[in-house]
């Protein structure tokens, strides 16, 4: 893969997130408990866990360190430093999102001394384990307690086990639901880049096999997101897929971008932030991931 | 798109012979021969043959089926009528060779020519190769090795991604094709699930007779019937 189209698309997209920053902050309503939390603390969370991640993995010296380092800084301020997610505790103490949310700023560093001791309150009654919850959502949680100090409980082979991934489905029956599912417990799986557990070997090879047809179609069908999380996916890998099956897709995610740097989430898709930010973390988190793959880590 | 008179004739040509080769596959005794006041016309059975190529005489080459003359005479036909130009397409060029050597193996004519050139094939993106194996489908049969045969054969997790893909993009007649390939190769990842894979392609496009063929002889290759 040459670098060129890589880089290109993470300085671009990198650039529309800066602009649209202001987009990210939390509103008033951010902690009441009818508030809208796909809509503020979910983007503020993803934009967190893809800048400690490429934070992680640009060096100082790159321009691009200090972009993702300023953009980070603006998401912990939003929290008020960490202070937030104690008030959303108090608020809703046995919501799973404060936590999954804190374990990104955490990962990079950004801790409230507070708040952790709180959650592992919460997080050894039964009825936070017992939470009813998809199975990869809850290995996000059990994962997001481990990197908040929390001790984990659960066998994490098991819920693993439980996901869609875990438990190799005929690659064909791949959707667009099943989809999400699998990239993110590979995102789960390997701390979002930043080293993790691990994908177990043999689902390593069954994502290997299947990812090239997986992002074809993706591809084929404009789905510019889920294919970003895939490229992504692919860069996370411990043998990445052969060089053309990322180069076409990078070919197709440069020329998707928009003159903004900004990627809609589909090609037939509206272009308001909404339907933008999300795919433009992801082409961002993805094109780190390709370019710094195998350079070492900056923390 | 509405169609035109004669491409919808033969689509129904098409369908009413591939029905009656998966009759024949089945060991179900032959399908009713054609009306001659009510059949499509010669033409048109020559061409829908054409689109069948050497599919025609599996029943024959699998099952040692008998094979009626009206079907000799539609194989011969067909190989006389359509003779390729030497610039044609690949796949023209082999599914012209893949019938007249099924022909010639059972002494329906004589040998086949020498085989087409392959190099069309080597180091082509898998989505193009598994389009094009679905395409020659009548040459994925195990014990007549040729050109196309091997280069399936090396890239057989390629051709697994291309039924993937071609399930994905609900193209069932490629899917059936790529699985019928499928059903002939080794080392063909357990995780692709290809018998409930079939089972799917059967159930989601199996209306289409030329996609419940390629889905039946991909079963009946799978139980290690050679030719």
């Amino acid at each position: 893969m040459t670098a060129h189209p890589v880089r290109r698309v993470e300085e671009t997209a990198l650039s529309w997130l800066t602009e649209h920053q202001h987009h990210f902050a939390l509103g008033a309503d951010a902690l009441s408990p009818e508030g809208p939390v796909n809509a503020s603390w979910k983007p503020l969370g993803e934009l967190a866990q893809v800048c400690a991640t490429l934070s992680l993995h640009t060096p100082p010296s790159d321009p691009l360190h200090a972009r993702v380092q300023d953009l980070l800084t603006f998401a912990w301020h939003q929290t008020d430093d960490g202070a937030l997610f104690v008030r959303l505790q108090q608020a809703e103490p046995f919501a799973t999102y404060p936590l999954e949310v804190y374990a990104a700023f955490a990962a990079a560093g950004l801790r409230h001394p507070d708040y952790e001791p709180r959650a592992a309150t919460v997080a050894r009654t039964r009825g936070w384990q017992l939470a009813e919850q998809d199975p990869t959502r809850r290995l996000g949680v059990v994962l997001a307690e481990r990197h908040s100090g929390i001790p984990g409980r659960a066998p994490l082979e098991r819920v693993v086990e439980r996901t869609w991934l875990g438990g190799l489905p005929e690659p064909w029956t791949f959707e667009r639901h099943s989809g999400y599912a699998l990239t993110h417990v590979v995102f789960h799986l390997t701390d979002w880049g930043r080293g993790g557990p691990g994908l177990p070997a043999e689902l390593a090879e069954y994502v290997r096999d299947w990812l090239p047809a997986w992002l074809a179609t993706c591809l084929e069908a404009g789905m510019w997101d889920l294919s970003c999380e895939l490229l992504a996916v692919a860069a996370s890998l411990p043998h990445p897929p052969d060089e053309a099956t990322t180069h076409e897709g990078w070919t197709r995610i440069a020329a998707a971008q928009l003159p903004s740097g900004g990627l809609p989430e589909e090609a037939s898709g509206a272009g308001d932030f909404a339907h933008t930010y999300h795919s433009t973390l992801m082409a961002a988190f993805a094109a780190g991931l390709t370019a710094h793959r195998g350079q070492g880590e900056y923390g | 798109m509405k169609q035109s008179g004669t491409t919808a004739l033969l689509q129904g040509a098409v369908q009413d012979l591939a029905s009656s080769v998966v009759s024949d596959l089945h060991g179900g005794g032959h399908a009713p021969p054609a009306d001659p006041a009510g059949g499509p016309g010669r033409d048109l059975e020559l061409a829908a043959a054409r689109v069948l190529g050497a599919d025609l005489l599996m029943p024959a080459l699998l099952h040692r089926a008998p094979l009626t003359q009206d079907r000799i005479g539609l194989v011969t036909g067909t190989l006389d009528a359509f003779p390729p130009r030497p610039q044609a397409a690949p796949t023209v060029l082999w599914s012209h060779w893949a019938m007249a050597r099924a022909a010639g193996l059972i002494d329906v004519s004589g040998a086949a020519p020498e085989a087409p050139d392959a190099a069309w094939i080597d180091g082509v993106p898998w989505p193009f190769l598994t389009h094009q194996l679905a395409v020659l489908a009548p040459l994925a049969l195990p014990g007549l090795e040729c050109a196309v045969t091997r280069a399936a054969r090396d890239r057989t997790l390629d051709v697994a991604r291309g039924f993937v893909r071609a399930v994905r993009r609900r193209d069932w007649l490629q899917a059936a094709g790529a699985g019928r390939w499928l059903a002939t190769l080794e080392k063909v990842p357990d995780t692709l699930g290809l018998g409930t894979g079939l089972d799917f392609v059967e159930l989601m496009g199996g209306s289409d007779a030329r996609v419940l063929l390629q889905v039946r002889a991909a079963r009946l290759l799978g139980t290690g019937v050679l030719v």
